[in-house]
């Protein structure tokens, strides 16, 4: 018996292996790129040295972008938090007819195709003149988040707040601000952060609504490494992308320190 | 500070009478806080009436049980005192003045709720001072309070646990004292030991019937255990069908049931079809099967049976008494054992007689000679056949 276990185990690692490295390989390769001497984006790189990190972070136009995409971020998990939280919030535990509708309405931005929204953003923000300004696409960046936000604050609201807590607070002299304040809040802390955080990787990497919207000014880092890759081959994209993975591994990592203490706590 | 006493321990005479214990309510100790449901209603659109016409009035100090099955409107009953619900129709009343159309968080109820719903995230102390803080008391002055409360139900060194690591025990008096320290009118206590097993539950029975004598509070319960009501209760509000059917001291209630869903919902109980042949003082005369007569209690409510109605009257298996050949009783029945079977504090015996089968639960020395097969005599008392109101307006 021991030695079948120990075989089919072989058997299942050898499986494994070539499925996690299809996965995991495109994301590592371009760390080593980044890592080249010469001018150029290639493969095999030519070891070794930092100067395409030093150029992309040189580079004005490339340190805008970054600037830009953070700032973006930042204004479409502002609102992606308040919208999707204060949804969530609004619909758990109630009943009315349309509720469905509502909630259709809400992740409707991650269901529709992409383009299709963005091309919708961009004849509204067109005729508003704001095409071209950072606001614009942290406004749809917003939209974005908001699904984002609202799940995760739906499924921390259903394992937290147990409705009788509400009671218990009303009764206990808490009003419904108080209640928001002091017995939901605390339950929907944990949602709000891990749906923030995904929306900021959302919107942090984002091109097709900024590929739509950009303008002179307004180059958000994803685009800015489109369209080098198409002009220019130069190797300060494959340094952008490298700080991409780094940002995304320090959220996974993060999220799993997060984990292990609520389940040890 | 320290006078913490160990609830778990103390017998549950040590306390002294409910009455001369000191009641911690400054100013407004001697004011009697009353609360009382006046004809209250809830009626949904559909038609649906799950409370109709529900009465009833709790004293200062008084254990109030609202006691039914699933689906009889005690908790729907309960939530409307808590203002969780609003009643379609009646008056909710704390010394005379009309609450029907206040917030919850704006009447003065302590609510308890099954699983207790502490907040996960405050300690025990948290928990505790909250209702004091939405109420604006000063920092030092909830926290003295707070301590006061937990000291009183004996947790006051676990006042820096979070809930989650207390027992359940420890859990519910936390509830009971973040629901006291703000000097309800009343404790609400919605079926707060239903989920747990029964030798829990009856240390924890025990527990709230302490705190509640040493703090002197009003307390109004919701349960659907017939045990739990009859041990905690002062009174107890039997309710079915939205409608208090009977309300009444524990004993009373138990021994002279008024219809047969209260009769069977208590307890087990015999129920015997007969005819009225007479009034003797507040009895019926009965002639039930084979020609045996005896008195049975008349309802206080009820309709008196005129001569010749059919009557059926409810005799609990514990007040059957097994007779000796020439002992008397007001009624006497002769039968034949068809089964037995010990229990321990007693012994119960299935007889045949009347034409049908009575349950009867006997002490052991009697019973002991008992086998199957065996001819006994039967009797009871009077006071202990009790007549039944059958469906309202059925009797006539």
């Amino acid at each position: 018996m021991a030695r079948r276990d120990a075989v089919g185990r072989l058997a299942l690692y050898g499986a494994c292996a070539p499925v996690l490295a299809f996965l995991l390989l495109p994301s590592l390769v371009i760390v080593p790129m980044a890592l080249t001497k010469g001018q150029m984006i290639q493969f095999p790189p030519i070891w070794i040295s930092v100067h395409s990190f030093t150029d992309y972070l040189g580079d004005p136009q490339w340190f805008d972008s970054t600037v830009l995409s953070f700032q973006v971020a930042a204004l479409a998990v502002a609102i992606g938090c308040v919208t999707g939280s204060a949804a969530a919030v609004a619909l758990h535990g109630r009943r009315f007819p349309g509720k469905g509708l509502v909630t259709g309405a809400i992740m409707a931005p991650i269901v529709v195709p992409l383009v299709v929204f963005a091309l919708g953003g961009y004849l509204v923000f067109a005729r508003l003149h704001m095409v071209g300004g950072w606001v614009a696409i942290g406004l749809l960046h917003g939209m974005l988040v908001t699904p984002y936000v609202f799940i995760s604050v739906q499924t921390s609201l259903q394992a937290a707040l147990n409705p009788l807590l509400v009671r218990s607070a009303r009764s206990l002299g808490a009003g419904r601000l108080s209640v928001l304040r002091h017995v939901v809040w605390p339950a929907i802390r944990p949602g709000v952060l891990a749906g923030g955080v995904l929306g900021f990787a959302v919107s942090f990497d984002e091109v097709v609504v900024a590929l739509f919207l950009q303008g002179p000014q307004t180059v958000t880092l994803p685009v800015r490494m489109f369209t080098a890759i198409q002009f220019e081959l130069t190797p300060k994209v494959a340094a952008s992308a490298s700080l991409f993975l780094a940002l995304s591994v320090l959220v996974l990592l993060a999220q799993g320190v997060a984990m292990r203490r609520r389940g040890a706590a | 500070m320290n006078v913490a006493l160990p609830i778990v321990s103390l017998p549950a005479q040590a306390e002294g009478t409910p009455a001369d214990e000191v009641r911690p309510r400054g100013p407004v100790a001697d004011a009697r806080h009353h609360l009382e449901v006046d004809r209250v209603w809830k009626s949904y659109t559909s038609g649906v009436h799950v409370v109709r016409d529900v009465s009833f009035s709790l004293a200062q100090g008084e254990f109030l049980t609202l006691l039914g099955p699933s689906g009889s409107g005690k908790t729907s009953t309960l939530m409307m005192v808590a203002g969780f619900e609003a009643p379609s129709r009646g008056a909710i009343r704390v010394d005379g003045r009309d609450v029907a159309q206040l917030p919850p968080e704006r009447r003065n109820f302590g609510v308890v709720f099954q699983g207790y719903a502490l907040f996960p995230h405050m300690t025990v102390l948290e928990n505790v001072a909250f209702p004091l803080r939405m109420k604006s008391v000063g920092g030092a002055a909830r926290r003295r309070a707070a301590m006061d409360m937990l000291d009183k139900v004996g947790l006051a060194e676990f006042a820096a646990r979070r809930p989650r690591e207390l027992s359940g025990g420890q859990q519910q008096r936390v509830a009971l004292a973040r629901a006291l320290v703000f000097e309800p009118d009343a404790l609400l206590l919605d079926e707060p030991l239903g989920a747990l097993d029964r030798k829990l539950r009856e240390a924890l029975q025990i527990e709230i019937k302490q705190i509640q004598r040493r703090v002197g509070v009003s307390i109004l319960f919701v349960t659907h255990d017939q045990d739990e009501a009859m041990m905690m209760s002062d009174r107890v509000a039997v309710m079915q069908d939205g409608r208090i059917v009977q309300l009444g001291a524990p004993d009373e209630v138990y021994l002279h049931p008024e219809t047969p869903f209260v009769a069977g919902f208590l307890g087990e109980t015999n129920l015997l079809r007969g005819q009225c042949v007479g009034q003797q003082g507040g009895c019926a005369v009965v002639r039930f099967a084979d020609g045996v007569t005896g008195p049975a209690r008349l309802s206080r409510g009820g309709a008196r049976p005129g001569v010749g109605a059919a009557v059926l009257a409810s005799i609990r298996p514990e007040r059957i008494g097994l007779l000796a050949r020439d002992a008397a009783a007001d009624c006497v029945v002769e039968g034949v054992v068809a089964d037995r079977v010990f229990l321990g504090r007693h012994t119960r015996l299935v007889v045949q007689a009347l034409g049908r089968t009575l349950v009867v639960s006997a002490a052991e020395p009697p019973a002991a000679g008992v086998a199957r097969g065996a001819v006994v005599r039967l009797g009871w008392s009077r006071e202990d056949a009790q007549i039944l109101n059958e469906g309202g307006d059925a009797t006539g």
